[in-house]
């Protein structure tokens, strides 16, 4: 048993970040906030040749052949780096085209030539592991050629063209496309059932997401703590600010933690994966949603502003806190677990 | 490398544990009695030596097993799954005073004292808080003089736990007032049934009588038993505050666990708010539930982190203070959960120490945040030393 990541599994976090770092750096969220995808074409090719987009797949389907521990480490970086783009989507995409053994499909995601987007099905839209119908939402599908809709009982790649007449509306997030859609009886190109380990899996990648926000979040409070000084002393020396900030790095350690223990129990492939999974999805939402909020207030008027960078987690967090599940659903994973016991 | 599985030798172990559990745990309740108490928290540690299973992580010479704090972990485990009781009156002893004696004592203190604790011959307890010096510990002014041999201590502490069932005393005095605060305490080994020891047990809000005042008119302690060097007892102490919230937290970790197994079970059976219908039922305590069995697997992560973070580096750091004020405000909310669950039940007292004792848990678990240093020091501590904030 040990839960503290190796040198080595650190250094490819910081392979990761650096190069989010480098080719996807934050101003780019404003300065591209009217184009029509969130991340350029180059780019998303440049972190596909990178590998990113391959961590977690076997070798034997074309990918690097992590676990998913280090892919959760990747992903963090992608939380917090506020990186946009549809890597979730893609990630899943691509080990769904695995699964259903199109391995064509495969490469071409991972290489960056194929985007997968993602499918939020509004309420009362249905999918019954053939046709799709009703409202939905995409999410991140600008630039992409497949869409993907998952969930526990059957998941799907759709053909983005099936959804031509959706319209864009403006998200929340300058970070992330938004699009609206209504589909009538609109068939996948390729299906999986029981993908309950692909849903646990990509619970864990959006764990991680939110983890990572939460501890930008917790940092950029700390240094503003540290060097903001009002009443000629830093503004961290009071506990009203300092106690927040412990708070925020007790959050991010308990979301932290339970990614990894998650992460580590689907590369054990313990029966109890999707619970845990489900667990670090309700620890990583609150840590990335009360850190993000505790941020802007400790930083004050600048913090209100749309130059700093303190809303960009918000809305990110806000988002993430949607996809994949909400926090509510995950409580209601562990909720049921208890009811049904009854 | 992050890694779930335990080996081969780890599961063995785990299951020679448990079964050793099950044979040899105490079947009787355990006592209310403080007299009791101490025979009962004794002869337990006797039995768990006896059979071998005494000090799983201290040093082979020591008495001890020698082996990981992994073991020691998973000792744990099994011990709080077991059900078993706290082990409150050996807690010192084994977690605090031994490892201290382990890391800053002489050759000579060391096998005196350390083989007694593992075999079940001494309680100690912690002479620490004053009561002019709680959170501001390095303020204490209990005085101790050098005359011959001998240190001569005048003074007063408080909130000793079981210092009335004790035999020992890791106990800090002031030798030198000259300094700054953090100079001049000393560490020492005091013997409370030294002749000018005043021992007055103090009612807690639960009704027990866990901790104690203890007076010093005049003691003598020979200067032998001054741990570490004259002077220097600040660097003693703190060397080993986080041992306190090491591996031993583990069991606390498990039972915790349990309790929110118990409230799930009560909440089955239950009618809950609306008069009709089991408690789970209601969404506000289902809700409730579910995000304190979430806190909880998140805590067991949070201590596995800790344990490999020790394992790896020889102590569990400053997050240790994380886990401490996650601990301990989550054990308040389960314990508060539980009051507002048990409905007109919540009128009867019921100690901690019986079956569905929880008005005693929910009493007991306001002084969580208060002992071991309180959750406002806590963040404190995480503020400035895991964070960097200034002071
Ligand atoms: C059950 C129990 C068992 C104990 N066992 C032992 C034992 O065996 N040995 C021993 O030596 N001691 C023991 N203690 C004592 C314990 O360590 C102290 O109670 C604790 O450190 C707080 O000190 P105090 O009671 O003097 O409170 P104070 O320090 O007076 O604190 C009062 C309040 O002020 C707050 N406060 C104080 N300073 C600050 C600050 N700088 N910033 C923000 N808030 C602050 C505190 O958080 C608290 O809310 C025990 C206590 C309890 C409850």
């Amino acid at each position: 048993m040990d839960l503290l990541p190796s040198d080595e599994e650190l250094s490819i976090a910081q392979t990761v970040a650096e190069l989010l770092h480098r080719e996807l750096p934050r101003e780019l969220l404003r300065e591209r906030q009217n184009e029509q995808t969130s991340i350029s074409a180059e780019a998303w090719s440049i972190c596909a040749e990178s590998g990113l987009l391959a961590l977690g797949l076997a070798e034997g389907s074309g990918g690097v052949g992590f676990g998913l521990v280090e892919e959760a480490l990747a992903f963090r970086e992608i939380g917090r780096e506020l990186a946009p783009g549809p890597f979730l989507s893609s990630v899943i995409g691509a080990r769904l085209a695995a699964e259903a053994g199109d391995t064509e499909l495969v490469r071409a995601i991972v290489s960056g030539d194929r985007q997968v987007g993602l499918i939020l099905p509004r309420a009362g839209a249905t999918f019954d592991g053939s046709v799709v119908t009703g409202e939905v939402e995409l999410v991140d599908a600008t630039g992409s050629d497949l869409l993907l809709l998952l969930r526990p009982d059957v998941s799907a790649l759709f053909d983005r063209a099936s959804f031509a007449s959706a319209l864009p509306w403006q998200s929340i997030d300058p970070g992330v496309r938004l699009e609206v859609a209504t589909a009538v009886g609109v068939e996948p190109v390729l299906a999986v059932v029981d993908s309950a380990e692909l849903w646990a899996r990509a619970v864990v990648l959006s764990s991680a997401i939110l983890t990572g926000i939460s501890e930008a979040c917790r940092d950029a409070s700390t240094t503003h703590a540290k060097t903001r000084e009002q009443f000629g002393r830093p503004i961290g020396v009071n506990q009203a600010i300092k106690h927040r900030c412990a708070d925020m790095a007790m959050y991010s350690e308990a979301a932290s933690a339970q990614l990894l223990y998650a992460a580590a129990a689907g590369d054990a492939e313990s029966a109890d994966f999707g619970y845990q999974a489900s667990i670090a999805r309700v620890v990583a939402s609150r840590a990335a949603i009360s850190n993000a909020e505790a941020n802007i207030q400790v930083h004050g008027g600048m913090g209100y502003t749309y130059e700093h960078d303190a809303h960009l987690y918000v809305k990110r967090a806000r988002v993430w806190a949607n996809l994949i599940g909400s926090r509510t659903f995950h409580l209601s994973a562990v909720i049921d677990e208890i009811r049904v016991a009854a | 490398m992050v890694d779930l599985t335990f080996s081969r030798e780890q599961n063995e172990f785990r299951d020679e544990v448990r079964t050793w559990l099950a044979e040899n745990a105490p079947t009787r309740t355990r006592p209310h009695d403080y007299a009791e108490i101490r025979e009962y928290d004794l002869s337990w540690q006797r039995t768990q030596y006896a059979g071998g299973w005494a000090g799983i992580s201290w040093p082979v010479e020591f008495g001890g097993k020698g082996l990981s704090v992994i073991e020691q972990m998973i000792w744990y485990e099994e011990y709080g799954r077991a059900g078993l009781p706290g082990m409150d009156a050996t807690f010192v002893g084994l977690n605090h005073a031994g490892p201290t004696l382990m890391s800053r004592a002489s050759d000579e203190q060391k096998s005196k004292h350390l083989p007694p604790i593992l075999r079940g011959e001494v309680i100690w307890c912690q002479g620490f808080s004053e009561p002019g010096s709680g959170s501001d510990l390095a303020s204490l002014s209990t005085r101790a003089i050098i005359d011959g041999d001998d240190l001569v201590v005048n003074g007063q502490k408080i909130w000793t736990s079981f210092a009335h069932l004790a035999d020992w005393q890791e106990l800090l005095v002031r030798t030198d007032r000259t300094g700054g605060k953090h100079h001049g305490i000393s560490w020492v080994i005091c013997d409370i049934h030294s002749p000018g020891i005043e021992v007055r047990a103090i009612k807690t809000m639960d009704g027990e009588a866990e901790f104690a005042e203890v007076f010093y008119d005049d003691v003598r302690i020979p200067l032998a038993n001054v741990v570490g060097e004259l002077n220097q007892g600040w660097g003693v102490a703190m060397s080993t505050l986080a041992f306190e919230r090491g591996t031993a937290f583990t069991a606390s970790q498990v039972r915790l666990a349990s309790l929110v197994e118990e409230l799930v079970e009560i909440a089955r059976t239950r009618t809950g708010p609306d008069g009709k219908r089991a408690a789970i039922a209601d969404d506000e305590v289902a809700r409730r539930l579910g995000m304190a069995r979430a806190e909880v697997a998140a805590l067991r992560a949070m201590t596995y982190v800790g344990i490999s973070r020790s394992e790896k580096t020889g102590t569990p750091g400053s997050e240790g203070s994380i886990v401490k004020l996650y601990y301990t405000e989550l054990h308040k909310q389960v314990a508060q959960l539980a009051m507002d669950l048990l409905g007109s039940d919540g009128l009867r007292f019921v100690s901690r120490w019986m079956n569905n004792g929880w008005t005693g848990e929910y009493l007991a678990s306001f002084s969580l945040s208060i002992g071991g240093g309180t959750s406002e020091i806590q963040r404190n501590i995480i503020g400035e030393r895991v964070l960097g904030l200034p002071r």
